[in-house]
């Protein structure tokens, strides 16, 4: 294969372990900033976890200037607006995002307009506007799941236009990202589930998508295995703070395996799902991997094998026939979503979720052909096609 | 093979071949517009007056067309009459040419990070949707499977149009064995 070729970046410092909140004072520090402000969302001061954030700073000398709690789930121009505000009018020099995917998109989307100036977000929207670094930025995940810690992209909706606008720039990456297993602690078990599973599926279909790459793939199938080994012994033990970190660790590592070698028709369904009938993101990738998988398998029977290895372990491996592996694989997936169910009833069918109808089957197969993710996909995906998948996906 | 044949060209006559499959495609875009009913379906659903660029970075050759309303394309050759909604840039002459002379398939190109998008990316996924079903119709059935992810089971054409795209085909596979020459 001689046009052979792929690139893989990831400048993210990652730190990640017991204490590792211990280490945000220094690394601000190394950075240069004195002066920075949190950004984060009520869910997560609420649970309490900014305490031991303050009090990592407070007994390093390290003053938190301020602390923006009021980020909603879904980020908007004028929340980034409001928060640039108060970052100016505080004279912040660095960004601390605390939460899950929006409170760290938030961060990012704030980070351009403190940086470059200026109140309109919009107007740096698109890919490669930014041509120079941010202000220092950390980012400290409190979901095990959407990777955004390890990703050059923020979406943030404009309320007046009622549209999404996406960022993309390798800029908008933060400086660290710190993983503690103290974050993800109290998530509730349908939560875990549905973020660990989100995981899962950025390391699936980046494994299984066109441009995987050496790598990437040595990333996501460090991911699969972790979240395999990991999500049920923390489901029936949410206290395990080992088991935490190996699905927070793994929810970094398939970051950086699909933010190098993207996603594929999961997340284009899961994307067109959670605009239509609002559903978690988590929920989706869940509920839409075995069928994605199966609808692909023909073009993705070689990696599918493979990932048995990695969602199985060495004996069910090697104790499975070569031509049965691909199958083996979806099962062991299904197999993982039917004990979600049975713990906290995590929807495995478009039915289970009680919140999509079947006459809403046609408008998510037009809006899924549209996302960009659909590119990636290993297989041509038509109109019919993904009307199909939806079919069976329903009950 | 026609990949065999043009192995050896230098950069000059590249240039000349992405300029010439850019023009050819653009004719071809707003000829298929006219009559395939799936084109048509794909591009309706486009802003009139949409207008939509590939191009080779930095300022290399480029393709434009508009989309006139009812699912209808018009190529306006190489200048836009007003900053364009979606391009999709070569990073490079070489990568352009890869895809161009049916090296690599366009979905690969986007995988290997071969081209950036600018502009909204559905409108960019419906263009490439567009570009599949193009070069199905202008391409040799063996030519297109390499170009296209699936090779469509349901083309239904009228032969002329079907020829006339492929006579432009030839010249450019003549064109790029005289300048190897
Ligand atoms: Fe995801």
């Amino acid at each position: 294969m001689s046009n052979t070729y792929y690139e893989f970046f990831c400048p993210v410092k990652v730190i990640a372990g017991k204490a590792a909140l211990e280490h945000i004072p220094y690394e601000l520090s190394a950075l240069g900033a004195k002066r920075p402000m949190v950004v984060t969302d009520k869910g997560v001061r609420a649970a309490g976890l900014l305490d031991p954030v303050i009090a990592a700073c407070e007994e390093s000398g390290l003053e938190i200037v301020n602390i923006y709690d009021d980020v909603p789930p879904d980020s908007s121009t004028t929340v980034v607006r409001d928060i640039a505000a108060v970052y100016r009018k505080e004279k912040c020099d660095s960004i601390i995002a605390i939460g899950g995917g929006s409170a760290i998109d938030t961060g990012k989307a704030v980070n351009i307009l403190v940086s470059e100036g200026g109140d309109d977000i919009a107007k740096y929207s698109g890919a490669g506007v930014l041509k120079r670094p941010l202000k220092p930025f950390l980012v400290v995940p409190t979901t095990a799941g959407t990777g955004s810690e390890v990703t050059s992209i923020a979406v943030i909706t404009d309320e007046k236009k009622g549209v999404k606008l996406p960022f993309t720039s390798s800029y908008l990456l933060p400086n660290a990202a710190v993983i503690d297993p103290r974050m993800t602690l109290t998530l509730p078990p349908h939560i875990t589930a549905a973020t660990a599973m989100d995981a899962m599926t950025h390391a699936v279909e980046s494994f299984t998508c066109m441009a995987k790459n050496p790598l990437s793939d040595a990333y996501a199938t460090a991911a699969i295995k972790k979240v395999s080994r990991s999500l049920l012994q923390v489901m029936d033990n949410p206290k395990d703070s080992d088991g935490r970190l190996e699905l927070a660790q793994a929810s970094t590592m398939a970051g950086i395996a699909f933010s190098n070698s993207m996603v594929g028709l999961v997340h284009s369904l899961g994307h067109a799902t959670g605009a239509i009938c609002h559903l978690p993101h988590g929920l989706c990738m869940s509920l839409y991997l075995p069928y994605v998988l199966e609808y692909n398998l023909e073009t993705i029977r070689e990696p599918l094998s493979e990932l048995l290895l990695h969602l199985e372990g060495p004996e069910v491996y090697a104790a499975t026939p070569a031509s049965r592996r691909a199958e083996a694989s979806i099962s062991a997936l299904r197999k993982l979503r039917d004990a979600l169910y049975k713990r906290c009833k995590l929807p495995r069918t478009l039915k289970e979720t009680g919140k999509v109808t079947e006459d809403q089957l046609d408008q998510i197969a037009e809006m899924a052909l549209d996302d960009g993710s659909i590119m990636f996909n290993p297989k041509e995906v038509t109109l019919k096609d993904a009307r199909a998948v939806l079919q069976r996906a329903w009950a | 093979m026609l990949a065999k044949r043009i192995q050896p060209m230098a950069s000059q006559a590249k240039r000349l071949y992405v300029e010439l499959m850019f023009q050819v495609m653009g004719r071809a875009l707003q000829a298929v517009s006219e009559v395939d009913s799936e084109v048509q379906g794909e591009a309706r659903v486009l802003p009139e007056g949409f207008l939509f660029e590939m191009m080779v970075m930095p300022e290399g050759s480029r393709l434009i067309v508009e989309h006139i309303g009812n699912g209808r394309f018009h190529y306006h050759g190489d200048s836009a009459p007003r900053p364009v909604d979606v391009s999709i840039k070569f990073k490079h002459l070489t990568h352009a040419f890869l895809v161009l002379s049916f090296q690599e398939k366009t979905s690969v190109a986007f995988a290997n990070d071969r081209m950036l998008v600018d502009g909204d990316v559905s409108y960019a996924v419906r263009m490439t949707r567009v570009l599949n079903r193009l070069e199905a119709f202008i391409l040799p059935k063996i030519i297109a499977e390499r170009a296209v992810k699936e090779y469509p089971a349901n083309l239904h054409l009228p032969e002329k149009l079907i020829s006339a795209a492929q006579i432009y085909l030839k010249v450019a596979t003549h064109f790029v064995q005289t300048v190897r020459a």
